[in-house]
């Protein structure tokens, strides 16, 4: 269904806000961001396979998403030390409300990568996120998936352990 | 299965003296720099010696083919009419396109789309559109055909009309095969999960070299470590005193790190017991008996380096492809089970995302270390110490040479075997 601009825009800031934190590596806070039902979901591709009988980059419920964060945290995840500085622009943003509290979202997105870590090569990562927001009882929008269909999510791919 | 030519990969520089660059204890760091060397490597190893394709699984059906890459050559892993697998080189015989262009499918013949050839699941040349203008016969041209021989559905191919047979490349190698084949109450492994290749700013040489060096684990992946209890804490991660698990030297470059002796519990390689998966635990006991599967379900995969680019990590299984001297690809699919239900091999698949791939706990880590490995080593390089362990090797009742799981007999293995190869005229 439609919705207002102003709703529009909330989400799109919430896609914004998002990106900033996965951009400049402040986990905790982009952890904030997730709900309990968290999926973080990387496939080859499009991701038109069943998880279940298919490998994925990364398929972390909220649980492995946690440990992903931690082991973030520790400060010796070698392959973010030091982290890559990074933006990405999000645009082509529709959005889509699946019920009274509920948003599913589509963006395309380009994430500039600097590999700081080795090759001090710039990585361009081109792709499409599908999110499902929901607005919680006390008013805040979290993410409860982010699907990430790289462009070429199936091809061969450097170190992605930041938040892609 | 057979051979039609023995033509040979241009010419190789014999002037590279390895035993300068290898010695038992010490290896010259422009082994893994040098584009001469890399060429002479794809020469000797990878157009001369065998090499792992693919498995059989992949292509359960007649007419099915999946893509692959031997050294640089591109081929075409394919089961024929008769339901034997053959591996052919992807190039028409005309003006050399690519005669494959998916990575997977399912074809009755291969058409060229450049000029209409088409040839035969075995390679020959059926038919030539516009045959008039066509001087010669058809027999004189064809897809080029491998020898190819399969072990345990592990399907390996060969350039060299002359190299020597699967089984003596392999040697005792064979037992590790089976260890991962025998994870399957059926005795058949399963890849059909897909695979996730990962690209590494480095020599394709350090992938089987760090994949069988536990001594790296307590520092690359100490952050794992601190977030995540897994079987490696007992079996890697102890203090050097304690740690029971074991470096190996099957032979032929083959290496192991031998995890088994640190497991507790049946089933702690899959993070799991056999109270959580009670029927596996039973189909092994009735599939092999009681006393055979329960040594299985011990024991566990093999974390093994088979020479020169498959590796059997564990749950996964690997292959190492290299692209030029400073860049190689490392592709891994989750080694599912035949026979098993599916919340088995869904814990398989999950497994090995954490461990495997750009993204995971561990190999993330990996990369970036051997990627710092290969910028150190340009320019002038140095030699590079592998002497660690040299003093406490001992062979075992099982005749292999091992030392402590983080010891370089792996490395000296590979190496050492490497030599040997290379030096070969």
């Amino acid at each position: 269904m439609t919705i207002p601009y102003e709703e529009y825009a909330e989400i799109r800031d919430f896609l914004y806000m998002e990106a900033r934190l996965a951009d400049e590596s402040r986990y905790s806070e982009w952890e904030a961001l997730v709900d309990n039902d968290m999926l973080y979901w990387v496939p080859r591709g499009e991701g038109d396979f069943d998880m279940s009988k298919h490998v994925s980059i990364t398929s972390d419920n909220r649980k492995r998403l946690k440990t992903r964060i931690a082991q973030l945290n520790t400060g010796e995840r070698y392959a973010q030390v030091p982290v890559s500085p990074m933006r990405r622009m999000i645009s082509n943003i529709e959005v889509e409300r699946t019920n009274e509290t509920e948003y599913r979202v589509l963006s395309n997105f380009v994430l500039y990568e600097l590999r700081a870590q080795s090759t001090n090569n710039v990585e361009v990562w081109p792709g499409r996120i599908e999110h499902k927001l929901r607005r919680c009882e006390n008013g805040e929008i979290k993410m409860f998936l982010k699907k990430v269909m790289l462009v070429n999510g199936n091809e061969p791919l450097p170190s992605i352990a930041f938040i892609i | 299965m057979n051979v039609i030519d023995n033509v040979t990969h241009g010419s190789s520089s014999n002037d590279i003296d390895y035993g300068d660059l290898i010695e038992t204890d010490r290896i010259h760091g422009s082994l893994y720099t040098r584009d001469d060397i890399f060429a002479d490597e794809l020469e000797k190893i990878f157009y001369s010696g065998w090499v792992f394709v693919g498995h059989a699984s992949e292509i359960p059906k007649k007419n099915d083919y999946v893509r692959r890459t031997i050294g640089q050559e591109p081929v075409v892993m394919l089961r024929n009419k008769k339901g034997d697998i053959n591996v052919l080189v992807n190039r028409c015989a005309h003006r050399g396109n690519m005669v494959c262009v998916h990575d997977r499918g399912s074809a009755k013949f291969l058409k060229c789309l450049y000029h209409g050839w088409i040839y035969s699941l075995d390679g020959e040349l059926l038919d030539v559109p516009s045959p008039g203008g066509f001087p010669k016969d058809k027999s004189e041209l064809r897809l080029r055909s491998l020898r190819t021989q399969s072990y345990q559905g592990f399907v390996f191919a060969s350039f060299n009309e002359n190299v020597i047979s699967l089984e003596e490349h392999l040697g005792r190698a064979t037992e590790l095969l089976d260890r991962s084949a025998h994870m399957s109450p059926t005795g058949k492994i399963d890849l059909s999960a897909g695979w996730v290749r990962q690209k590494f700013s480095a020599n394709w040489k350090m992938l089987p070299e760090n994949d069988t060096d536990g001594y790296h684990v307590d520092f690359v992946h100490s952050s794992f470590a601190k977030v995540i209890s897994s079987h490696y804490d007992s079996a890697i991660l102890e203090s050097e005193a304690d740690l029971k698990s074991q470096t190996k030297d099957w032979g032929s470059g083959h290496t192991e790190l031998y995890l088994s002796p640190s497991y507790e519990r049946p089933l702690q390689w899959l993070g799991s017991a056999p109270d959580r998966f009670p029927e596996y635990t039973a189909d092994m006991k009735s599939a092999y008996g009681e006393e055979k599967a329960d040594n299985i379900l011990m024991e566990g995969p093999p974390h093994s380096a088979i020479f020169p680019n498959l590796f059997l990590g564990e749950m996964n299984i690997v292959i190492i492809q290299p692209i030029n001297a400073n860049e190689c690809v490392q592709w891994h699919t989750p080694m599912l089970l035949d026979g098993v239900s599916d919340e088995v091999n869904s814990k398989i698949i999950r497994q090995s995302e954490a461990a495997m791939g750009p993204s995971a706990f561990l190999l993330a880590d990996d990369g970036i270390i051997s990627e710092r490995q290969q910028i150190a080593l340009q320019g002038k390089s140095d030699w590079l110490d592998l002497s660690r362990g040299l003093e406490r090797e001992t062979i075992g009742d099982d005749g292999i040479l091992a030392g402590h799981i983080s010891d370089e007999t792996t490395n000296r293995s590979f190496w050492h075997h490497y030599r040997d190869v290379m030096s070969a005229n």
